[in-house]
């Protein structure tokens, strides 16, 4: 009889379910579940459901009747939203309760409402017994993720506002205050007051300290200097009238116009009031033109030398901040990054083929590590090597040594151009790296026959080959062999994923985050070793296993794990989380080395926001994921 | 007629003992503590379902209840019974999911009035509850929402609660207890904190009305 009536009102519970999204296309069995477990709780109007402060959420709630607000606490807003109202149907707070750490928003009633609560390990075990609402949870912290990205690319447009652009203000131009004398100074103290300032362009200004005129360099070669111009004569007979001003409000592209029209190099700025308040240069101007994709493009193409290589080198790293700044994701960022350093070696490698001849021989240039990968960050050092075909007629070690040398100096001008030389001398002037096709077979075939760690660590590093420059067509046959070798050889593989399960994600049990017990660095997590390295070593098995010819990790991912039957979904949000964790490198590295310190990968989550700590911690639960799959098929 | 009142010789109608055991098991709870917080109360809300008896009047056909414990509303916590043919069954039953916590309903005259001379004639005794009419307390309560008395209608409309089925004593007894959780949360704000308070507060509304 009781059994009855509970199911009376889980129907009722159901019928109302039903009717919203994601529970109408949730699993019978999981709604039935869900209906059970739900308990009705009374809000009235602006009473607190749940706050910050309450900690990790005990209950996942939906919205029965009335209205809930989200309000974002804390002085950063980390989602695009500051208040978000709630109506029947939705649910919160999922971000919080997935991650099992305390909610950024508070959530109040704003009307009389009701709302079903479920105990938060139920929520959890839903997610288990729901692919639905699994796939849902996904999404909507994956919203988040975008969420945070933008809200990072909100930040670095600040700092490039900052940075200033041709839309910036005069005023903000204006570095010091004029230099500037009264039209009735004799003209020899008016030069010499140049002269003491150093100045190119002097203004002339009345006691109300409004310009009247102007002269400049130029002006006193040709007017003071070849005319003989009596020195003790006012300025005011030699000086330009009426200079050429703009309001301080006016843009420096306004400048740049005015400057064009006119053929001046000078404007001088004024107030509200007309007062003088500083001068702007060409020069000022000129330093202000942002660098663009193409025009670095273009520089590298056309660099006639190494130093206008370094100088392309440079141009990339502003460009890398540029781009984020103007809202790109991790994954295309890298890609730009890698495009750019791709099109800057190959110019290393054709100047370098000026001074070393190897014409007719067939040769690839090979990138390994993260730059096979297409995942350089800034701060990366070069891995490199050669692979070459011996002509049957060719003697093997004059062609060798030509091949060397031309890698030395290629590795050494690379170098220059901010690519540091590889401690651990995987380049390309290395013997050991620079060989046949025949010899890197023979190398990597000797390291998936007898994976010792060694050979492991070397498969790492040098499976991710991919060609940078010359002949594409031996490097696929390498790779075509490789992918046939380490797909027959079961006990390499699970040696690899051995391997890749050694670093496990540093979640911890109680606090969120395991961070790095070394002294030096307390606090902190690296996430290249922690974090991106988990993605990369699992995604790299997925792709010997399943013949996947593609390097980057997220390709590794989707088509690797689609080959083995892993829903897109989660392929998906496997590869944002590991774009994620990039994204938090490349921004570390920004700050870093825009404060002049080295960029590293030590991330401190205690200075991250609220949300990045959710997200990062979402993200190292992916990597717990694939790390998982690799478990189960490994049996490790 | 009192709780002992079967003892005594021709009391009432013959309760087999197994149901006799049941009702002394439930006698034998411990008494609800009045005196603790609403939110550490248990409440049970009870709603009479009713059907004309042969001489014009009314008598009990069944009755729906859900609980109200920690100010949650929870599907597994509810009955219901049809007095049906073995109407004394379906009445300890009803004593036994409400197991000595207090009571409410709306509309005390007719409901309790109608589950207790159930109870009377059935098992031949009234166990002594606590009763909370919400048509009593809400008034004052929500003063600024209806003055006097008001039918439940009326106080379901001004928050919004859905009446899901009217016929049904069950949902019925949900939209009750809905409305007792909008008076939880009003009696807080007056400072009535526990079912004590609740039952003073109505006991001195009836007495002002001279009831």
């Amino acid at each position: 009889m009781e059994n009855t009536a509970a199911d009376t009102l889980i129907r009722t519970n159901l019928e109302f379910l039903r009717r919203h999204a994601p529970f109408d296309r949730m699993e019978a069995e999981a709604l039935r579940f869900l209906g059970e477990r739900l308990a009705t709780a009374f809000y009235p109007a602006e009473s607190e459901i749940l706050m910050p402060e309450d900690g990790p959420p005990r209950f996942f709630y939906i919205v029965y009747r009335g209205k809930v607000q989200a309000r974002q606490m804390g002085g950063v807003a980390v989602t695009e939203y500051a208040t978000l109202t709630l109506g029947p149907g939705e649910g919160f707070p999922i971000g919080a309760i997935s991650a099992e750490r305390r909610s950024t928003n508070s959530y109040i009633a704003v009307e009389d409402s009701y709302c079903f609560q479920l105990p938060a390990a139920d929520f959890l075990r839903l997610q288990e017994l729901s692919p639905s609402f699994q796939i849902f949870c996904t999404r909507y912290i994956a919203s988040l993720m975008s969420q945070s990205r933008e809200q990072l690319q909100a930040q670095f447009s600040q700092r490039a506002a900052e940075q200033q652009t041709m839309t910036t203000s005069l005023a903000n131009l204006v570095k010091k205050a004029p230099i500037f004398v009264s039209p009735d100074v004799a003209t020899r103290g008016a030069l010499e007051k140049m002269a003491e300032a150093g100045v190119g362009c002097l203004a002339v200004a009345g006691e109300d300290e409004k310009p009247v005129g102007v002269l400049t360099q130029s002006d006193i070669l040709k007017r003071i200097v070849l005319t003989g111009f009596d020195l003790t004569r006012p300025i005011a007979d030699v000086m330009t009238t009426p200079p050429h001003t703009l309001h301080a409000n006016a843009s420096a592209y306004d400048a740049a116009l005015e400057m064009a029209t006119h053929g001046v190099r000078h404007i001088l700025v004024v107030d509200a009031e007309d007062k003088l308040k500083g001068v702007i240069s060409e020069r000022d101007l000129f330093a202000l033109q942002r660098i663009g994709l193409r025009q670095i493009r273009a520089g590298i193409e056309s660099a006639a030398d190494v130093q206008a290589l370094q100088r392309a080198s440079r141009d990339i790293r502003q460009l890398a901040l540029n781009l984020l700044a103007q809202g790109i994701g991790a994954e295309q960022l890298t890609q730009f990054i890698s495009a750019l350093n791709d099109a800057l070696t190959r110019r290393i490698l054709e100047l370098n083929l000026d001074r070393h001849d190897l014409h007719g021989v067939e040769y690839a240039w090979l990138a390994f590590g993260s730059e096979g990968r297409h995942e350089q960050t800034l701060s990366t050092d070069q891995d490199n090597g050669i692979i070459y075909v011996l002509p049957e007629w060719a003697d093997k070690e004059p062609l060798k040594l030509r091949l060397l040398e031309f890698a030395k100096d290629v590795n050494n001008d690379l170098a220059t151009c901010g690519f540091p030389l590889c401690e651990g001398n995987i380049m390309a002037s290395n013997p050991e790296l620079c060989l046949t096709f025949d010899e890197w077979r023979e190398k990597f075939g000797q390291w998936i026959r007898e994976p010792h760690p060694e050979a492991l660590l070397n498969a790492t590093i040098f499976f991710d080959f991919r060609v940078l420059y010359g002949d594409e067509k031996v490097a696929h046959k390498l790779r075509h062999w490789l992918l046939s070798m380490t797909g027959g050889h079961p006990a390499f593989l699970k040696a690899m994923a051995t391997n890749a399960l050694d670093v496990s994600p540093p979640l911890g049990k109680i606090r969120d985050f395991v961070t790095d017990d070394d002294p030096k660095h307390p606090g902190t997590i690296d996430l290249k070793k922690f974090g991106a390295r988990l993605f990369v070593d699992a995604a790299r098995v997925l792709a010997l296993r399943t013949g996947v010819e593609a390097t980057s990790t997220a390709q590794r991912l989707r088509q690797g794990g689609s080959r083995i039957g892993m829903p897109a979904e989660e392929l998906s949000a496997m590869a944002d989380g590991f774009h994620f964790i990039q994204l938090l490198r490349l921004r570390h590295q920004h700050l870093d080395t825009d404060h002049g310190a080295p960029g590293d990968n030590r991330v401190k989550p205690d200075d991250l926001n609220e949300l990045d700590r959710r997200i990062l911690k979402e993200a190292f639960r992916q990597a717990r994921k694939i790390q998982l799959r690799l478990k189960l098929d490994y049996q490790i | 007629m009192n709780w002992l009142s079967r003892f005594l010789p021709g009391g009432g109608p013959a309760v087999s003992p197994a149901l006799q055991g049941e009702l002394d098991a439930v006698a034998a709870l411990p008494a609800p503590e009045l005196t603790r917080a609403h939110y550490e109360t248990r409440y049970v809300i009870v709603n009479a379902e009713v059907a004309a008896d042969g001489s014009g009047g009314q008598r009990l056909s069944g009755v729906g209840a859900v609980a109200i414990n920690q100010g949650l509303l929870r599907p597994g916590d509810a009955f219901y019974a049809q007095l049906g043919s073995n109407p004394a069954e379906a009445l300890v039953a009803l004593l036994r999911f409400i197991a000595r916590a207090p009571v409410v309903v709306f509309n005390a005259p007719f409901n309790q009035g109608i589950v207790e001379r159930a109870l009377e004639q059935h098992l031949g005794s009234v166990p002594e509850l606590d009763w909370i009419d919400l048509m009593v307390l809400m008034p004052s309560l929500y003063p600024e929402r209806s003055a006097g008395l008001a039918r439940m209608d009326v106080w379901l409309a001004a928050f919004g609660i859905e009446r899901l089925d009217q016929r049904s004593a069950l949902l019925e007894a949900c939209a009750v207890a809905q409305l007792h959780q909008v008076a939880l949360a009003g009696a807080g704000v007056q400072g009535l904190a526990t079912p004590r308070d609740l039952l003073e507060t109505q006991s001195s509304r009836k007495w002002l009305r001279g009831s």
